[in-house]
């Protein structure tokens, strides 16, 4: 996958420290004979800021340690004004995620046991750097805005929950896709939002996905239209970066190509339609 | 200094803090409405960490008046009857509007009509949930619809003090809050204001919540001249997941549903330990006596060596369990667990406060142009609350907050607020900043102090010391300093947290000297008894610098526990003898 491709478009390491980012260690080894790492936080504000830097701590570890434990450590005891964000602590709030060793992951579900002797924290890619680890995650959250990531009920959904069975084409489509926890991880994953800031990204394609499957939606063709376009699903390369990183298991990859089957689908529908009507196609 | 004006005034972004800002807006669009959140929007608080579910009476079989009792039977008969009745009879339509309104879309049955599962301590199986992340789909899905409708949001925006008006301190016109990211300060003046922060025991060693959670808003209530209620009401939750002593996942939960759908709770002996402390309800007992009885195996040497004790759903089967419990399964699995395989080990952790600001049915405070909704206010649930009564609880309340407050903000003048206060707050706020102790020594201490003296199983000379070394927490709060700059420092929003924590910590120890019987969540060993006469509740108030403590009988108003045959059944038995 390209992931080395998109790390370099982030943040640019021209940090105090001239080590390299540590190869994974090979072997999985015992939490109990590792009593310490180091540990190197990326610091500063965006990109450029004079005070950008890495400074190195060094933390003890225990089984079962996060890397969000780490920080934690870190902040309280070594470097109280470190600057990261977290709030649930298990995987549901999607605050905390960062790149560790280059690659973008939740703090509070990585374990330190496998990520080698010295542990490189950096803020995701693609976001806004505000301080440290934190980032901006609001243009994230536009692209949502602007994919309508919202569900805008036809009037009979208006009326009383749905009759879905659960194991309905519908359901079963949407199912796979909806327990997204908009931590961006995807977004900072994927090497095309690095290129075009316009595109509209994994997360906010996903969930247009999810509601165009939805029959409780009104917005239905216009929806897809809308997410179809230059800057939307036509965009996505299927690199599979998203994929592979998100955490929870989901394929916005995947949803992104159903996106486009159905607006294939869809022309081909109003193409065939035309022709019927004896109209050129494109009337 | 930053200054705004609104017409509401929404502190949190859980449940109460989202759904009270649909609703405002939903009855009045042309109303200001801004929510401040100390998190990112949608994202912080206890709501998002909902997994099993919301309660509710939906079938045909279930009724409204069976939650209603289960809800008051739960809280062992203390509960505001209005506020109960309010919950149970609100929650199928609330629960039918995130379905119509927001399009959250939750589990459904073959049918196609939503889905309801088994939690403890109920007659029925009523809880609505997606799959064992039910908190994330409402969050979402209300989130999003907010975005739709253009509510403005101040993100990393903690509230340090509620103004009050000038020349009227009985009423509140709005709040003094600190922009974390900047570290400016942000007078807002707004003529009505929610409480929606959450509660949030952290400020106990083992707890479940949220991290940032700091009892935030119930302590700048408390300063401000808000009336509480029953705050010796602490619920513990059985499963927290216990990892190891300083790890950050110690605490967090794994699901009542586990218990609910029929997994044993077992001492390092293996043997199943409720069979001791309630026979017949055993696992499904509610949160109070199982998180009790895992507490007393632990303190009596028949946990594990960490000091915990198993929960085992491995006989249910693996696809059941994996199928059921998706969310589970992979938390465990991340920590090296195989929830699936074999026993988890699990400690009792400080889950929820049904204790805080006393409010009437449309969430009205005794202070004027305050409100409070979710966990920041008291009386709902007695003195436990049923697993999946919480996020009805905030979601039905938040909404009732959000039409209360458009109703009166349609009409209500903006008032003032008094420049003095301001002043003094903003002082306050800054003078953590400088040269003197960290806050994170005291953090830890209050944390130990009320684990051990104020905690699962409580006696009045223990609690009595507990409030000593409160005090002394207190006086050393007061002085704490921390280096760096003001903005995004961490370390300073902590020192306001722990101030905030020791506050609200008295608050609990108070109460929990008042209520000399045993009840619910709430453990004396110095006095065991469940007195079955002349209930009351614990009222706490601030006059001057005193905090004033009374009781005030409970108030019956819709079912007397003697009048209903199901309640004079045997009272729950007492716990330890």
């Amino acid at each position: 996958m390209n992931e080395e491709a998109q790390i370099t478009e982030g943040t640019p390491e021209t940090g105090t420290q001239e080590e390299s980012v540590p190869k994974k260690e090979e072997q999985e080894e015992k939490a109990e004979k590792r009593p310490a790492v180091r540990v190197r936080i990326r610091r500063g504000g965006a990109a450029g800021d004079p005070e950008e830097r890495f400074d190195a701590f060094q933390v003890e570890t225990g089984p079962r340690m996060t890397v969000l434990d780490a920080l934690v450590a870190v902040q309280s005891a070594q470097e109280p004004t470190l600057s990261f964000r977290y709030s649930c602590r298990v995987g549901m709030c999607g605050t905390c995620a960062l790149k560790v060793n280059g690659r973008p992951a939740w703090a509070c579900r990585t374990r330190l046991e496998g990520l080698g002797d010295e542990i490189t924290l950096e803020p995701l890619t693609n976001f806004p750097v505000l301080s440290d680890l934190a980032v901006d995650m609001s243009p994230f959250f536009e692209k949502m805005k602007r994919a309508r990531g919202w569900l805008e009920p036809t009037g009979a959904a208006e009326k009383a929950p749905a009759l879905i069975a659960p194991n309905s084409r519908e359901r079963k489509r949407i199912e796979p896709h909806i327990e997204c926890i908009t931590c961006g991880i995807c977004y900072a994953s994927c090497s095309i939002v690095g290129h075009d800031s316009d595109y509209l990204g994994p997360a906010a394609l996903n969930r247009a996905y999810t509601l165009v499957n939805d029959s409780r939606d009104a917005l239905g063709p216009e929806r897809l239209l809308e997410v179809c376009t230059e800057d939307g699903a036509w965009r996505c390369h299927s690199q599979y970066n998203c994929t592979e990183s998100c955490p929870k298991g989901i394929s916005p990859t995947g949803a992104i190509k159903g996106l486009k089957r159905r607006a294939v689908s869809g022309g081909v529908r109003r193409f065939a339609a035309s022709i019927f009507r004896g109209r050129a196609p494109g009337a | 200094m930053r200054t705004m004006k609104t017409d509401i005034l929404i502190l949190g972004s859980g449940g109460a803090g989202l759904l009270a800002a649909l609703a405002a807006h939903t009855q009045n669009p042309s109303l200001d409405v801004t929510v401040a959140v100390k998190g990112l929007f949608g994202k912080s608080g206890c709501t998002r960490m909902v997994q099993g579910g919301y309660n509710v009476a939906l079938a045909e079989s279930d009724s409204v008046e069976n939650h209603f009792l289960d809800t008051l039977m739960g809280g062992a008969w203390i509960n505001d009857q209005e506020l109960a009745w309010t919950l149970v009879s609100r929650a199928p339509g609330c629960v039918e509007r995130l379905e119509t309104v927001c399009g959250c879309f939750f589990d459904r049955n073959e049918d196609g009509t939503i889905h309801q599962k088994a939690f403890a301590g109920q007659s029925f199986d009523r809880t609505v949930h997606k799959g064992d992340l039910t908190g994330i789909e409402i969050t979402n899905r209300v989130s999003e619809q907010l975005a739709r409708r253009g509510v403005d949001v101040l993100e990393e925006t903690r509230a340090v003090a509620l103004l009050p008006a000038r020349r009227e301190p009985e009423r509140v016109a709005g709040a003094l809050l600190l922009d974390i990211q900047s570290g400016e300060f942000i007078a807002v003046n707004a003529k009505c204001t929610l409480l929606a922060t959450g509660g949030g025991p952290t400020l106990y060693k083992i707890s479940a919540c949220a991290q940032e959670l700091a009892t935030d808003g119930m302590a700048i209530a408390w300063e401000a001249g808000a009336s509480f209620c029953d705050m010796e009401m602490v619920q513990f939750h059985p499963t927290g997941i216990l990892t190891g002593d300083g790890l950050q996942i110690t605490g967090t939960l794994l699901e009542e549903g586990l218990r609910g759908a029929g997994g044993h709770l077992k001492n390092a002996a293996g043997e199943r330990y409720m069979e001791r402390y309630d026979p017949e309800r055993m696992e499904r007992a509610t949160r109070d006596v199982v998180s009790r009885a895992g507490y007393t195996e632990i303190i009596e040497g028949r946990g594990t060596e960490r000091g915990g004790v198993f929960i085992d759903v491995s006989h249910l089967g693996k696809s059941f369990v994996r199928k059921n419990f998706k969310g589970m399964v992979e938390r465990c699995a991340d920590l090296g667990y195989d929830l699936i395989g074999g026993p988890v080990e699990v400690t009792p952790t400080a889950h929820y406060m049904m204790g805080g600001v006393k409010i009437d049915t449309a969430c009205r405070t005794n202070l004027m142009g305050l409100y409070a909704a979710g966990e920041d206010a008291g009386g709902t649930h007695g003195a436990n609350r049923l697993g999946g009564n919480g996020v009805a609880n905030a979601t039905v309340f938040g909404e009732i907050a959000g039409e209360a407050m458009a109703e009166e903000a349609a009409d209500a003048p903006l008032l003032p607020y008094d420049a003095e206060a301001l002043a003094v707050a903003e002082e306050k706020t800054l003078d953590a900043l400088g040269e003197g102790e960290s806050p994170y020594p005291i953090r830890e201490e209050l944390k130990e102090a009320m684990w051990n003296k104020v905690g699962l199983i409580r006696n009045g000379a223990e609690v009595q010391s507990g409030v000593r070394l409160l005090h002394d927490l207190k006086r050393r709060a007061a002085d704490v300093r921390v280096a760096g700059g003001r903005a995004y420092n961490l370390a300073w929003q902590h020192a306001l947290d722990v101030r905030n924590q020791v506050s609200v910590a008295e608050l609990i120890a108070y109460s929990a000297l008042e209520r000399d019987e045993s009840r619910g969540s709430h453990y004396r060993d110095d006095c065991p008894h469940t007195g079955d006469e002349d209930l009351y509740n614990v009222y706490i108030k601030k006059e001057g610098d005193a905090a004033v403590i009374e009781r005030k009988p409970v108030a019956f108003s819709r079912l007397h526990p003697k009048a209903e045959p199901a309640a004079q059944a045997e009272p729950e038995p007492n716990f330890i003898d």
